[in-house]
């Protein structure tokens, strides 16, 4: 073999070696549409795949179970195998196989401890959903705030402590009647003199206005919303 | 002291009231729960089971080697206790989840068509029948948290009908027209009725010539038997915003001048039968009492909805000394057999427990629970909620509930006669394990 045909074919070679892998990702990459055989019963489940700055993100769609655009965590790509999960209260986790050829995945749709076949037809490009991301709060949110709210008979006591962070603010969110529990919160905003304080694994949620030094609203829980007024705690 | 109340209170019930021991909800007038004779403490098989055309959430009861009970479909059934084989059924205009009580050779029950029946016991020719002021279930704006809040929602886990106590030449009976009644047994006339402020299906208990009953409208009432005029009531919790822990579903039972019942409002209580005064609570974390208790040996059988929880309690104190964890909503009431606790889960079991720890002896699941269609549980067997209950809008929750009682859930208290359990299931069957 001359040098030149060796450089040809180990350009060749590269090319393949790099070509595959991407190939097999643009594969996995897009939206998938099927159903998980639930027995006696089919879900419809959507799934929509993407690498962005060379990472995997995902969203998720199934109409019977009211998840619209849910984020997919753990997602771990090895083609051709996909894996990705749902957390939350459903707590679902689909493996996946990407079979090429048919541009079908198919797999194994996994919740609560049950098992279904899943098959999904690629039918387009990703469509993605990203959660809404954490604002700013005002300068005079900042710190710990306190109200209380009466439900089913007995008061609980409500603490939320704001703190502003390069990358939006946190709270920690806390809320003590017979036991002491301390919320995750995955979402702060404030819009105006409109705040909002989500723990959407929990279902519970803060929502009010800032006016003369106080958070003035509801907490809901699920579809129980009970008034509260919350007021700062002097340091 | 203690002597003289375990002997002369059943020497006093037995004067007034005769004792119909597997005849009646949950076995006598005081509903003790409890069944003498042996009971099986290990599973050996099938003796039978009987298929009818709807759910049976109706307790069976027994008398003279036959099986009485009501179903979903509409129909009250004689069945042959041996064979498992229909005797007659009667038809009755709507769903029949109430338990039938047998006396003097007449099977009592109510419909949810309104009507109150008397049915002859070994044909099952109409005796009687008597028109209430209509059934309806619970109620509210904004039932549970349902949506629209200000719609009002009727309640899918009310889901037992009253069953009738018969005792002096009455019957007596709650309705969802909030009244409870009482009728000549035999001509079927009303002898008074008494005026709740909600619907009225838990069963009354009757003890002393007292009768016992709580009501939805959160009170709990104690009412002469002879006149229907009131002696006492006991105020329950109330939940004015979603409504969900308020009301007596559970039905009360009364031993040695104690009644004890279950709470929507989570508690099961002790009050003192001649004057309604609390003696104890337990609270269950805003968990349903909807069973009845059971009372053996000094002792509180009962369990809970939500937590899931199977209780046994002290008595006289309400000191807990047994806790188990159960796998899935408890609504069928226990019974105390010879050595071992009955009671049905709504995940489709049946569990036999030791009545001194509360261990799973055995237990025996209906085929449609085993099968789990649409994944009502969990692989673990319990309710799989955040599959199920995925919305709180419009009738969502109610289609959910329905599909939790597809799977063959049991909420029929178990009877037991002659070294054989006998109990119904949402799957359509009434079964028959020895």
């Amino acid at each position: 073999m001359t040098p030149a045909g060796a450089l040809v074919r180990l350009i060749a070679i590269l090319i393949v070696a790099v070509a595959l892998p991407c190939r097999a990702e643009d594969a996995i990459s897009g939206r998938w549409e099927g159903t998980a055989r639930v027995p006696d019963d089919e879900l419809m489940v959507i799934v929509d795949l993407a690498q962005e700055n060379g990472a995997w993100v995902g969203s998720i769609i199934i109409p019977g179970l009211g998840l619209k655009g849910t984020q997919l965590t753990d997602i771990k790509v090895e083609p051709p195998d996909v894996k990705f999960a749902v957390k939350g209260p459903l707590g679902i986790q689909l493996n996946l196989r990407l079979l090429a050829a048919e541009k079908k995945l198919a797999g194994n749709f996994e919740q609560g401890g049950n098992h279904a076949p899943a098959t999904l037809q690629k039918t387009g490009p990703p469509q993605v959903e990203h959660p809404p991301r954490n604002t700013p709060v005002a300068k005079e949110l900042e710190g710990e705030w306190k109200g209380d709210y009466e439900m089913l008979g007995y008061t609980r006591h409500v603490s939320i402590k704001f703190a502003n962070h390069l990358d939006g603010a946190t709270a920690d969110f806390v809320i003590v009647g017979r036991k002491h529990n301390v919320l995750p919160v995955d979402l702060v905003t404030q819009e105006g003199d409109l705040v909002t304080v989500d723990s959407h694994e929990t279902g519970f949620s803060f929502e009010g206005r800032l006016r003369d030094e106080k958070l003035t609203g509801a907490i809901r829980q699920g579809a129980i919303e009970t008034p509260m007024v919350l007021v700062r705690v002097k340091s | 002291m203690k002597l003289s109340g375990i002997f002369i209170l059943p020497i006093a019930v037995c004067a007034v009231t005769p004792i119909h021991a597997q005849s009646m909800f949950r076995g006598d007038a005081v509903h003790s729960g409890t069944y003498a004779g042996p009971a099986p403490r290990q599973f050996h098989r099938i003796k039978w089971k009987f298929p009818t055309g709807d759910r049976v959430i109706s307790s069976p009861v027994f008398k003279d080697n036959v099986i009485y009970f009501g179903g979903d479909d509409g129909n009250v059934y004689a069945v042959h206790a041996a064979t498992g084989h229909q005797i007659w059924k009667r038809a009755t205009n709507g769903p029949v989840p109430a338990t039938p009580a047998v006396a003097d050779g007449t099977v009592y029950i109510g419909s949810y068509d309104g009507k109150f029946y008397a049915f002859n016991a070994q044909t099952g020719a109409l005796k009687w029948k008597f028109a209430t002021d209509g059934e309806r279930r619970f109620e509210a704006k904004g039932l549970h948290g349902m949506q629209p809040k200000d719609q009002t929602i009727a309640d899918p886990f009310d889901i037992f009908l009253s069953s009738p106590v018969v005792a002096n030449g009455a019957v007596y009976f709650g309705s969802g027209d909030g009244n409870v009644y009482a009728l000549d047994s035999a001509t079927g006339d009303l002898r008074w009725k008494f005026k709740t402020g909600d619907v009225v299906h838990a069963s009354p208990a009757l003890a002393d010539g007292v009768l016992f009953f709580g009501s939805w409208d959160s009170y709990f009432y104690a009412v002469d038997a002879a006149t229907g005029k009131e002696k006492w009531r006991f105020h329950g919790g109330e939940d004015p915003m979603i409504h969900n822990q308020v009301g007596f579903q559970s039905s009360p039972v009364v031993v040695n001048g104690t009644v004890y019942t279950g709470c929507r409002d989570s508690n099961l209580y002790a009050l003192d039968a001649a004057t309604g005064k609390e003696k104890w609570r337990f609270f269950n974390d805003l968990s349903w009492v909807i069973t009845s208790p059971a009372v053996a040996d000094g002792k509180v059988f009962f369990a809970t909805s939500d937590s899931s929880l199977y209780h046994v309690v002290d008595a006289n104190s309400g000191k807990p000394i047994v806790r188990q964890q159960g796998k899935a909503y408890i609504f069928s009431s226990p019974v105390v057999g010879s050595d071992v606790v009955f009671i049905g889960v709504l995940n489709g079991t049946l569990e036999a427990r030791d009545p001194k720890t509360g261990d799973l002896l055995w237990d025996f699941k209906v085929e449609k629970s085993k099968q789990n269609n649409g994944w009502v549980l969990t692989g673990d067997r319990k309710f799989n909620v955040p599959f199920l209950f995925h919305s709180n809008w419009r009738e969502a929750p109610i289609v959910a509930t329905d599909q939790q009682i597809r799977i063959g859930g049991i909420y029929s208290s178990p009877l037991v006669v002659n070294g054989v359990v006998y109990f119904g299931s949402a799957d359509g069957f009434v079964y028959a394990l020895e």
